[in-house]
Formats: C-alpha cells, structure tokens, sequence
C-alpha cells in the first residue's frame, strides 16, 4: 500500500479567543498516514478537533506545527452538502456549480447533472430555486451533488445524518459503492454502525491527542467507556 | 486549481450571482441601469434644481463622472466583504481566496457593460458624437479595471482582518465620491499646485476627468497621470496578489474561526 498523504507530529491551536486568554490548544503530537484504499474512522467528543484535523488533511487550515505530506497528484475533498449553494437558484444551477466547486470540468458537470438529477428525485422541483425546498429536498440535492466528488482521498463529517431515513439508507449504500476501490476515506461521525462497517481502522481523539488506535470495535468500546466518565 | 479551471469558476460565480441577483427582484436586469441612473437624478435635483449649480452641461458631465465612479465603488464595497460571506465555502473547500473578490468584480464588470452602453448611447443623443478619441476609452477601462481590482483585494483582505474595516471601506467611497470631481470639475480648482495635488492622491479623480475629457471635451487625456494611476494599479495589484499568497491558510483561519 502507498500513503495517500500523512501527518507528522503535527499540533494546532486557535486564538487567543480574546484579550487576555492564552491559545486555545486543540492538538499536539499527532501522527497518522492514510494508505491506498483505506478506510479510517475518527471518534471523539464534540469540540476534540474533529473537524480541525480533517480541515488540515483538506488544506483547508494549516497546523501550527509539524509536517502535512500529500502524494504527489493526489486530490483530496471534505466531502460537503449544498456547496456554494445560493437560494435563488435552481437545483439543476446549484448542483451545476457544486460539480465546478468540486473540481469537475464543464463538460464532466453537465453529464453528472443527469446523475444528480436521477439520483435526488426532486422531479420538476429540480428546476425551481432552492428557496422553495424543504430541509430535505435540499439536503437530498446536496447529497447528490456530493457524490459526483472524484478525489482520491474523501474525508467525510457527518454528513449522512441528513433527510428522511430511506433516503439516507440510499445515499449510505451509494456513498459507501463509491468509497471503494484504491481510495482513502476518513470518517469522522458518532454513528458506530457505520464506522464498524465501512472502515478498517479507527483512532479516538481525546484530550488533544490520539487516545487510541486499532480495530474500529476496540476503539469504541474505548469511548464508550469515556463517555461513560463524562 | 489550472487557470482554465479557475477562470470557468470565477465567470460561472459571476454569472449566477448576477443570475441569483436578478430573480431577487421585480425589476430584474433593469435595475443594472435604473440604480446608477436614480444616483444620478439625486445628485442632478440636488446640485442643478435645488442649488442651481448653473454648470454647463451638468447633467452629461455628471452622468459620466458618476457612472463610471459607481463602478469604482461598488465594486470594491462588495468585493471588500466578499471573503467573510463565502466563510461556509472556504471552512469546505481548499480554494484560492482571490477567487471571492475577484468574481464580484467579474460580476461587476458584466454590470457595467449595460450602464456603459447605456452611457455611449445617451452621450449620443446628446450630441457627442463617436470620434477617433473614443479608443482612449478601452486603456480608461483598462487601468480602472486594474485599479478596481487592486484596490478591492486590499479592501477585503483588511475586511478580513478587522470586520470595522467595512465601515472605512465605506466612507473611504463617500469621500472619493466628494473628492473625484463627481458633481463638480476637478479644473475648477484655481490653484494648479492643489489640483495637481489631488490628483496625484486620488486616481479616481485622474479617471473621471480623463472620461470627461475623451467623452465630452473631445481632449486628449493627460498620459503623465494616467501612466501615474496604472502605476498605482499594479502596485497594489502586486501586494493582493503577494498577500494572497504568502496569507493563503491565515484567511482560512481567520474567517472561519471568527
């Protein structure tokens, strides 16, 4: 197996969030490589750095300290719902630019349209601003648009949490055929179902640093028990 | 992100927040030229019916000293908060930061072919006919482009620093508005020192009296100024371009975590 990108060491913080408070320091010492058609979950309380450290795996935000190493090539996506999506346009516009934002060529994003399109079931409603959606319609397009994503490392938070249940059994059995293959996937999420059924590996953030790491039911069985302490 | 990529980017976010705009309001497209134009009538009723300000020509010379300001301004105002509205993409997607700022200015620009048209065909009607002087016009929107976008890289990158920016940003507008010569002619200014002056601090006032010189007076515009505003353009063009580079994750971070 090849790395698909690493860290090394790496610790960030944020602030001072006023005046006279010192940093606030979400991580330090954090060490992870993600290999070719891997599949690894991330669990932790809310506020952990979660988000945090797959936004440095995203290039979203740089850590404070350490290395972030990329494979040469290698795209990698925060897998998001509704990106850039604006009220006053249709669903079809929405999920047009979505594909672009995602980095699919023109081309590639008018043909995924009739994916999208089949894939949301909005019928005529696809073609009506989205400010006429419901919670769920909307989050059904977003779904949608988010599958057509084709980098080679996903990095997925929370997002399978959204519209009425068969619609996300359908985007979870979708979602979970598109994660196969020589793709790497970070999941972080607080559904233990999910994480023992698609990933292979599983590390528990806690206290700023990684508490655990190993087989995905070793590792919850860790949290339970520090939730439990909570 | 390839240059092809990111130029289809920045044009389809132009197009659709023109598009997202328009669907906004009853009046749609028209109000692309109605707003600068109801800019227009306030300053006409206050300067020329009210104040009997008495210049000659006012109303052609106004409209071109305020449609081409408005451009200017309203450019920058949005631009300036541009980075701070799309802090859901940017906490998303690993995307450059310019491509905000600049994408209202596309939109922009889209805008001000409309009210640029609107212009020629009014001056028109007025009788100031198309002459050979009018190729002057492409190197004016030329450097005012350049300047524009210079100037609102810099606006939004301190907008992002600090959100009281804005409130500058804004009144900096409202004073260039006074100091351009928008309603008033930068000649009229006796003392040649203090003109001089003024528009070597002010490249909006250098611009709208150069419109005014290629558009109304049939003159051809001072090259020692413009050449001084193209200068200044790429000046500030180089340090957005610079900050954006070496500031790329600090924005993230900045917009995101605030």
């Amino acid at each position: 197996m090849t790395g698909l990108l690493s860290l090394n060491n790496i610790a960030m913080e944020y602030g001072p969030l006023s005046g006279n408070d010192a940093p606030y320091r979400v991580f330090a010492g954090l060490n992870f490589t993600l290999s070719e058609g891997e599949r690894v979950a991330i669990v932790g309380r809310n506020g952990c750095g979660k988000s945090t450290l797959l936004r440095i795996m995203a290039k979203i935000v740089a850590p404070r300290s350490g290395e972030v190493l990329w494979a040469p090539g290698v795209t990698v996506s925060l897998l998001s719902l509704g990106l850039g999506f604006r009220n006053e346009l249709t669903g079809r516009e929405n999920a047009y630019l979505s594909c672009l934002l995602q980095g699919l060529s023109r081309q590639d994003a008018r043909t995924s349209l009739l994916a999208i399109e089949d894939f949301c079931e909005l019928g005529a409603f696809f073609d009506k601003p989205v400010l006429t959606y419901s919670a769920g319609m909307r989050a059904r397009l977003g779904f949608a648009a988010a599958l057509e994503n084709r980098s080679k490392v996903i990095l997925i938070d929370e997002v399978l949490s959204v519209g009425d249940k068969l619609f996300r059994d359908k985007a979870r059995e979708t979602l979970y055929g598109e994660l196969t293959g020589d793709r790497g996937v970070v999941l972080v999420t607080h559904a233990d179902g999910e994480i023992k059924r698609l990933c292979q590996r599983a590390l528990l953030l806690e206290g700023g640093r990684f508490a655990a790491e190993g087989e995905p039911a070793s590792v919850l069985a860790d949290y339970a028990v520090l939730d439990t302490k909570k | 992100m390839t240059l092809s990529h990111y130029i289809i980017l920045l044009d389809t976010l132009a197009r659709f927040r023109l598009r997202a705009e328009t669907r906004r309001y009853y009046l749609g497209y028209l109000w692309w030229i109605l707003e600068p134009l109801l800019y227009v009538a306030v300053f006409y009723i206050v300067f020329e019916k009210l104040l009997n300000a008495r210049q000659p020509e006012f109303l052609v010379s106004l409209m071109v000293g305020k449609l081409t300001f408005i451009w200017f301004s309203k450019s920058v105002t949005q631009a300036a908060t541009s980075l701070e509205l799309n802090k859901g993409l940017m906490a998303q997607l690993d995307i450059p930061k310019h491509l905000f700022p600049l994408s209202v200015l596309h939109e922009g620009l889209y805008r001000q072919s409309a009210v640029f048209a609107f212009l020629g065909v009014f001056l028109v009607v007025e009788g100031h006919t198309p002459n050979a002087l009018w190729w002057w016009l492409l190197a004016l929107f030329v450097i005012q482009y350049l300047l524009i976008v210079g100037v609102a890289l810099i606006a939004a990158l301190l907008v992002c620093v600090q959100r009281d920016f804005q409130v500058l940003v804004q009144l900096g507008m409202v004073f260039l508005l006074f100091m351009s010569g928008i309603f008033w002619d930068i000649r009229s200014i006796q003392d040649p020192v203090v003109q001089d002056w003024l528009l070597r601090l002010n490249p909006m006032a250098v611009l709208v009296d150069a419109y005014r010189q290629v558009l109304l007076w049939n003159e051809v515009p001072s090259a020692s100024y413009l050449t001084w505003v193209l200068a200044e353009a790429l000046a500030l063009l180089a340090l957005g371009a610079l900050c954006y580079r070496r500031l790329h994750f600090w924005i993230n971070e900045r917009v995101i975590t605030r």
